[in-house]
């Protein structure tokens, strides 16, 4: 059992079956529909697997990295801070001095036997953008399994209705009659539009609507597509005879449409928000300062040295301004 | 002046200063003479305006974006990479990869040269906002994703050079002696690989996947809302649609492997994978699958930009293409015997003593 957990909860594992998810889905595109392989049990079995992966990694990792993200040690030994990426030994400046000129942080201050332990740190929830992708990436999957299975269990749904003109249609308790369809042209003779127009009659409500390409409607939980239409008719005679709708209810969409924009945001979270720690340990002379991120390094660095360069050159002026007073 | 000649005059005027430029790189390429590379940047720089008037004027007379049909697709295409080569010279000197950009540029706007030009009216599918978000999106995600190839394929020639000790790691190791002073000169105008270390460009890599992702990601999902309203289904396997998803995954390899302490240059060759991906979403769908259509009956979806010419098409992706894979032969490092010199460093460390 701790074996499988920790196969399935390991990157290589993951990388694996994305791998073969690819060579699956790169052999599909050679087959008309897509059913022959992205319905296939190989194909589903892999995805399965990933879901698993995906939950079981952030379900180990995200507890411990709460706990170590939001409660960090503040009282560090020194060999921690000299194990650092950043760390300096930095004499004639005070850690308060450095703490008032560094911008923007919130300091967690903690004091033992004469030296002062200080922390501060940014850009938390970096460290948390995988997980948030993984949760949306999941949220997608199940949006998807509702959708395939909600779409079985609807006897609208996944139906093509063909409506002869100035005829209705019976669905779940409402009725929609095509009123008319119309064809327009471009000056060229190319098609501009298809515009479907549609009575929905329900009880005492009617109203009238405009179906169009990039126009479905939706009524009570079913969403009508515009699917075909009688192109002999429009050919011979500019009218179409039948109009075909394709009738759709997913409810599986809105989780999908979640999912899809959780994932997007821990993505954008971990690529972009860097975790910078930064650890002083001081007496009054000098203080041992150690700094980390997971990620832009080199700039939060440089920030460090900035600061630095500034202090010294104060701690200089001062020496200058305390010599001639003498 | 007629605004469609406007528009053939500043499209023209780019395709002829991208040919000559990409002489000028290539020339660069073989003599080495700063001068050529400095020359084609500026001939580069001018071609691009040039096209920015094109494809301004073209959305403007044509009164739709200019990424409709094949001929402002590519157009577009190159227009980006050009784009994304400038602003990489903004800050640094990355003058020399137009080596690679001017002539990928100029393969783009001749192919789109030998498509039909007129401005096609918006057919019904394409009457949405999402074309305005949708196709410009996914097109700058391809261009993110040809720099990081770039920049992965020069972190592996230069990885290559340095283990076969024919190149020393960048200027920011200072070196005091005067017989390597002397060899840094005579390497000096090897130009990126010289000038940039490995972390630079596996750094380069990395941000330009940083921004690639998520853009490829939000193309995905837009791609996604605009099927669901216009065929009544957010995915239904269509071969763009797979292909994007396998550009995606093979990038989510890409980012996965950073976070583990796997060797840069494996990172190197996913990415390069991942551009492979990109060709095959972006060229290899519209222009290899209809030949297969007779034998395996394969959709060939619903893009309407891959329209015509099928023929140059596909000579234009199996170009791509081979070009692609040939650069990737090429970084292989040479058999074990090679490899088990020493190190750059040592080797030119030891070369005053002999």
């Amino acid at each position: 059992m701790n074996f499988a957990i920790k196969l399935l909860t390991s990157t290589k594992f993951a990388v694996a079956t994305i791998a073969v998810i690819i060579l699956l889905s790169a052999v599909g595109t050679f087959y008309p529909g897509g059913d022959v392989v992205f319905g296939s049990w190989p194909f589903l079995v892999f995805i399965g697997l990933l879901a698993l992966s995906t939950a079981l990694c952030s379900l180990t990792r995200v507890v411990p990295l709460w706990r170590g993200v939001m409660h960090p040690p503040i009282e560090v030994s020194d060999q921690f801070l000299q194990k650092l990426p950043y760390h300096a030994n930095i004499s004639g400046v005070t850690a308060s001095q450095f703490k008032a000129h560094w911008k923007g942080y919130k300091w967690h201050e903690a004091s033992s036997s004469g030296t002062t332990f200080l922390f501060a740190q940014k850009g938390r929830i970096g460290r948390f953008g995988p997980h948030i992708a993984h949760f949306g990436a999941l949220i997608l999957l199940l949006g998807v399994a509702v959708g395939a299975a909600y779409g079985y269990a609807n006897p609208y749904s996944n139906k093509i209705a063909v409506i002869p003109e100035g005829s209705s249609l019976q669905v779940d308790g409402f009725t929609l009659q095509l009123n008319g369809f119309n064809v327009s042209y471009y000056d060229n003779g190319a098609v501009r539009d298809y515009r479907a127009t549609v009575t929905l009659i329900d009880g005492n409500q009617v109203q009238t609507r405009d179906i169009t390409v990039n126009g479905p409607i939706t009524y009570r939980g079913l969403t009508f597509y515009l699917y075909g239409y009688d192109s002999n008719g429009v050919i011979e005679s500019g009218k179409a005879s039948w109009v075909a709708f394709q009738i759709k209810s997913d409810a599986g969409v809105p989780l999908v449409w979640l999912g899809a924009v959780v994932t997007l945001a821990g993505i954008m979270v971990s690529l972009y928000v860097s975790h910078k720690r930064i650890w002083m340990k001081g007496s009054n002379e000098s203080i041992l300062l150690g700094a980390i991120s997971n990620k832009s390094s080199a700039r939060f660095f440089r920030d460090i040295d900035i600061v630095r360069t500034e202090l010294k050159d104060r701690a200089q002026e001062r020496d200058v301004a305390g010599s001639k007073e003498i | 002046m007629d605004i469609a000649a406007l528009e053939q005059l500043g499209f023209e005027i780019a395709l002829g200063t991208y040919l000559i430029s990409s002489i000028l790189f290539i020339l660069y390429f073989s003599t080495k003479k700063r001068r050529l590379a400095e020359m084609g940047f500026t001939l580069v720089a001018f071609g691009f305006a040039f096209q920015t008037l094109a494809l301004a004027t073209r959305w403007f007379y044509a009164g739709h974006p200019p990424w409709v049909n094949t001929y402002e697709v590519m157009s577009f295409f190159a227009w980006t990479i050009v784009g994304a080569y400038l602003i990489l010279n903004v800050r640094s000197d990355y003058r020399s990869v137009g080596t690679l950009v001017a002539p990928l540029a100029f393969a783009t706007l001749g192919f789109a040269s030998l498509q039909p030009t007129n401005p096609t009216p918006l057919i019904p599918a394409l009457q949405s906002v999402w074309l305005l978000i949708h196709v410009p999106i996914v097109i700058l995600s391809y261009c993110a994703f040809f720099i990081a190839f770039v920049a992965s394929v020069l972190y592996l020639f230069k990885d290559k050079q340095l283990s076969e000790g024919r190149l020393m790691e960048g200027p920011h190791q200072p070196r005091d002696s005067s017989a390597n002073a002397t060899r840094a000169v005579s390497h000096e105008p090897i130009g990126v690989l010289g000038k940039f270390s490995l972390d630079q460009l596996d750094d380069l890599a990395y941000k330009s996947v940083a921004v690639g992702f998520p853009l490829l990601t939000i193309g995905i999902i837009t791609g996604a809302i605009w099927a669901e309203a216009a065929w009544g289904s957010y995915w239904s396997w269509d071969p763009k649609e797979t292909w994007s998803l396998i550009t995606w995954l093979v990038f989510l390899i890409y980012l996965h492997a950073r976070t583990q302490n796997w060797s840069s240059s494996l990172a190197a060759y996913i990415a390069s994978f991942g551009f492979l991906s990109v060709i095959c979403t972006f060229l290899g769908v519209g222009y290899v699958l209809p030949f297969l259509e007779t034998y395996f009956s394969v959709s060939t979806g619903l893009h309407g930009y891959v329209g015509g010419g099928v023929v140059a098409g596909t000579v234009f992706f199996c170009g791509i293409l081979g070009f692609v894979l040939l650069l990737l032969f090429a970084t292989r490092k040479k058999p074990p015997s090679a490899t088990e010199a020493p190190p750059a460093e040592e080797s030119t460390e030891a070369a005053p003593a002999h």
